[in-house]
C-alpha cells in the first residue's frame, strides 16, 4: 500500500511538528487531498484565532461545521466548549449541568488538569469519525495545536491512562491511548522545515513517537524549500549577485538540514516547496499537486 | 533614545514560536555587555549551536554561567528548567525536609505537576523574581517559553493565586482519606464500600488517593507560594520592565503580532519595541522578471521581499501610534559565534537609534 493510500485508509490524521512550520498549511492540504480521493474530511483546527479558513476561502467556523469543498469540512474546537458539552451531555438536569459548568472549581479544573484538553480534542475526533455528530464524515485531519513539545498532544491519552489507571476516565484515557497507538486507524504526518531548530525538534519527536508510542509517523513533510541552484557557472543577472547569495545560503541551509534528518528518519519523506503566493486556494493547490506527485513517488519505491 | 529604550534593568523577549526570539536575546545580551552592563539572558530551549555559540552546556541549567567573552561588562546565560525550578521552591518553601521528600515522592508530582497547565511559564518568572531580588546584574533579559500563546506565561501568576484562592484547594486539603488509604467517615462499611467502588469506577481512587496525599504535603507552601505570585505580578508590571515583542515578517504574521501588543498593553505591561525579524530585502525590479536558470529563486526572492514590504507597511499602519517599530533583516546564514549574535545586536541598536531620530 503507498503512503497516500495508508493515510486515505485511516479514521484521523493528525499533522504536528513545531509552531511555524506551515502546520494548518499542511493539514489543510493534506485534507483536500483526502477528499479528492473520495474521502469525506473533517478538518479540525484548536487555535482560537482562526485561520484554516482563510487558507480555503470560506467564511470562519466560529465553532460551527462549515462546508469548505467537495466531502470537505471544516470546524473551528474550542477544547472548553467540547468539555462543557460533555458535562451537559453526561448530567440530564440542565440546571445542575449550568452549575457545574459556573463554578470556579469546574473553571480550575479544565484551566489546569493535564492532558485534559488534549483528551476532549482527541475524544471528539474519535466519535466524529465513530458517526456520532450530525455530520457523516470518514476521516479527520486534525491541525493539533503548537505546543513547545509537540508530543503532548498525542502522549496525554497515554500519559493520563497511565497516572490514572482505572475509572471511566482512565479507561476512556486508555481507548484513546490505544487508538492513537494503532497505525492502521491513526497517522501521525510531522510537518518540519529545513533549519536548525525545527529539525532538531522533529528529530526528537520521532524519537519520542518511536520509543515511548512504538510508532514512527506514517510521513515526514519537509515544507518550503528553497529551490534549488543553478548550475555553478551560470552567471547572475547583473545587480542580483547579493539576492543570489542569500539564496544560496538559504538552500544550502535546506541541504544540510535535510540531510541531518535524513541521517536519523529513513522513513517516508515529502519535500514541499516554499512557493511565491500568499497563504489562500492558489497557494494549497499548487502544495496539493506536489505532495501529491510525491506521495505517489514513494508509494511507486516501497 | 534608543540607550534609553533597551537599557532597562528587565527586558522580556516575548512573540510566536519561530520568529528567533532566543537567537535576538542573546544578541541583545552580548550588545548590552559590550556597552558595559552586567547582563543576564535567561532563555528556555536555545539550538544546540547557540549554546555552542555561547559555549554553555548543561551546567547552565542549574546556575548561571558566564560567558567567555572580553567585554566591559559581563554576559551571563541560565537555562530555565521547569521542573528544577519547581523542585527548588518547594525545597525553599517545605517547612522541613522530610516534607520536601514527601512532594518529590509523591508520584502525582512526578507524572503530572510539570505538564500542569502554566507551570512551565510560572517557573521563568519565578527564576526572573529570584534573580532581580538579588540584584546581581544590571540587565536580565528573559527569552519566553517557546509556546504560541506565550502569554501564558505573564497571567500565569494570577492563574497560581486564583487556583490557590478556589474552593478546588479546600476540597481538595479535605482529609477524604484515613490512614489505611480509604474515605473517611463513611457511615456503614458496606455504604463505604459502595461509594467508593463508584469513585474507583469513575476516576480510580489510586488518583485520588496520590492527589490528596500531594495538596497536603503541598499544604504548608501555600502561603509562601501565594505571596510570592503576587510579588511577581507586581514585577512585571514595574516601571523598569520592559517587553521586547519580536514578529515573524510577511502579512500573516501581524494579527499575531497585533494580538500580542494588544494584550500587552491590556494587561497593563509596558509595550517596547516591536522587532520584525527575518525580513526579507526587497530586489530591484529585475528580479521578478528574471527568465533562465536564475529565474526560479529570484522570482520566489522578489516575492518574499515585496511580501514583508506589505507585512511591515500594513503593521505600521494598525499600530495605534507611539510603538518603535524596527525591521532587522534575515541574515543569510543562523548567527552561530559570538561575533556575529554581536553584530546582530548592535544592528538592532542602531536601528532603534535610527528610528528615534
Amino acid at each position: 500500500m503507498s503512503v497516500a493510500e495508508h493515510l486515505a485508509s485511516q479514521q484521523l490524521v493528525v499533522v504536528t511538528g513545531k509552531g511555524g512550520v506551515g502546520k494548518t498549511t499542511l493539514a489543510a492540504v493534506l485534507g483536500r487531498l483526502l477528499a479528492a480521493v473520495g474521502r469525506r474530511v473533517l478538518l479540525l483546527e484548536v487555535d482560537p484565532r482562526e485561520s484554516l479558513h482563510q487558507l480555503l476561502g470560506v467564511p470562519p467556523s466560529g465553532g460551527e461545521t462549515i462546508e469548505a469543498g467537495p466531502r470537505l469540512w471544516l470546524q473551528n474546537l474550542q477544547p472548553r466548549a467540547v468539555i462543557e458539552g460533555l458535562v451537559r451531555e453526561k448530567v440530564p438536569v440542565p440546571m445542575i449541568a449550568k452549575k457545574i459548568i459556573g463554578s470556579p472549581v469546574f473553571q480550575h479544573f479544565v484551566d489546569g488538569a493535564p492532558g485534559l484538553r488534549e483528551m476532549a480534542v482527541l475524544g471528539y475526533a474519535l466519535r466524529a469519525v465513530r458517526g456520532e455528530y450530525r455530520r457523516k464524515v470518514d476521516m479527520v485531519v486534525l491541525d493539533a495545536p503548537a505546543t513547545g513539545h509537540g508530543a503532548s498532544m498525542l502522549s496525554a491519552p497515554m500519559l493520563l491512562a497511565e497516572a490514572i489507571g482505572g475509572g471511566q476516565i482512565g479507561a476512556m484515557a486508555a481507548d484513546l491511548a490505544g487508538f492513537i497507538a494503532d497505525p492502521s486507524r491513526c497517522g501521525v504526518v510531522l510537518g518540519a522545515l529545513a533549519e536548525e531548530m525545527p529539525v532538531q525538534e522533529a528529530i526528537e519527536l520521532i524519537a519520542l513517537l518511536n520509543d515511548r508510542m512504538s510508532r514512527p509517523p506514517e510521513v515526514v513533510i519537509v515544507n518550503a524549500l528553497h529551490p534549488p541552484l543553478p548550475p555553478a557557472k551560470a552567471r547572475p543577472p547583473a545587480g542580483l549577485a547579493p539576492a543570489v547569495a542569500l539564496w544560496s545560503r538559504r538552500r544550502e541551509a535546506n541541504e544540510r538540514e535535510l540531510q541531518r534528518l535524513r541521517s536519523c528518519w529513513k522513513g517516508p519523506l515529502v519535500r514541499l516547496p516554499l512557493l511565491p503566493l500568499d497563504p489562500g486556494p492558489a497557494l494549497l493547490a499548487g502544495l496539493q499537486d506536489r505532495l501529491r506527485a510525491e506521495l505517489d513517488r514513494l508509494g511507486a519505491g516501497s | 533614545m534608543s540607550r534609553e529604550l533597551l537599557a532597562q534593568p528587565l527586558l522580556l523577549v516575548v512573540g510566536s514560536g519561530g520568529v528567533g526570539k532566543t537567537t535576538l536575546a542573546a544578541a541583545m545580551g552580548l550588545h548590552a555587555a559590550r556597552e558595559g552592563a552586567r547582563t543576564l539572558v535567561m532563555t528556555f530551549d536555545p539550538s544546540l549551536r547557540l549554546k555552542d555559540a555561547l559555549g554553555v552546556g548543561e551546567a547552565a541549567r542549574d546556575r548561571a554561567v558566564r560567558v567567555d567573552v572580553d567585554t566591559p561588562g559581563r554576559l551571563d546565560v541560565a537555562l530555565l528548567d521547569a521542573r528544577t525550578t519547581f523542585d527548588r521552591l518547594v525545597r525553599r518553601y517545605a517547612p522541613d525536609e522530610a516534607a520536601a521528600e514527601r512532594i518529590f515522592r509523591n508520584r502525582f508530582y512526578d507524572d503530572l505537576a510539570g505538564n500542569l497547565a502554566g507551570i512551565l511559564e510560572y517557573m521563568a518568572v519565578e527564576r526572573l523574581f529570584e534573580v532581580a531580588v538579588e540584584g546581581k546584574y544590571d540587565r536580565v533579559i528573559l527569552d519566553t517559553p517557546p509556546t504560541r500563546q506565550a502569554l501564558e506565561f505573564l497571567e500565569a501568576p494570577d492563574r497560581i493565586v486564583g487556583f490557590l484562592d478556589s474552593g478546588a484547594l479546600r476540597i481538595a486539603l479535605k482529609p477524604w482519606f484515613d490512614r489505611k488509604g480509604g474515605l473517611r467517615g463513611l457511615p456503614m462499611r458496606l455504604v463505604g464500600k459502595g461509594i467508593e467502588g463508584m469513585l474507583d469506577r469513575i476516576v480510580g481512587m489510586r488518583l485520588l488517593r496520590d492527589m490528596a496525599e500531594f495538596f497536603q504535603a503541598f499544604a504548608p507552601l501555600f502561603d509562601g507560594f501565594r505571596a510570592r505570585a503576587s510579588e511577581v505580578r507586581a514585577l512585571l508590571r514595574a516601571p523598569g520592565t520592559l517587553f521586547v515583542l519580536v514578529s515573524g515578517p510577511g502579512e500573516e504574521r501581524i494579527p499575531d503580532t497585533l494580538f500580542f501588543a494588544r494584550k500587552l498593553t491590556e494587561a497593563g505591561h509596558r509595550l517596547g519595541p516591536i522587532v520584525v525579524n527575518q525580513s526579507h530585502p526587497v530586489l530591484p525590479p529585475a528580479a521578478a522578471s528574471a527568465t533562465g536558470p536564475f529565474a526560479e529563486g529570484l522570482h520566489l526572492l522578489a516575492y518574499l521581499g515585496e511580501r514583508d514590504r506589505r507585512g511591515y507597511d500594513r503593521l505600521r499602519g494598525l499600530l495605534s501610534g507611539g510603538e518603535a517599530l524596527v525591521t532587522v533583516p534575515l541574515q543569510p546564514t543562523p548567527p552561530t559565534d559570538l561575533a556575529s549574535l554581536e553584530a546582530l545586536g548592535r544592528l538592532l541598536a542602531d536601528r532603534l537609534r535610527a528610528f528615534a531620530a
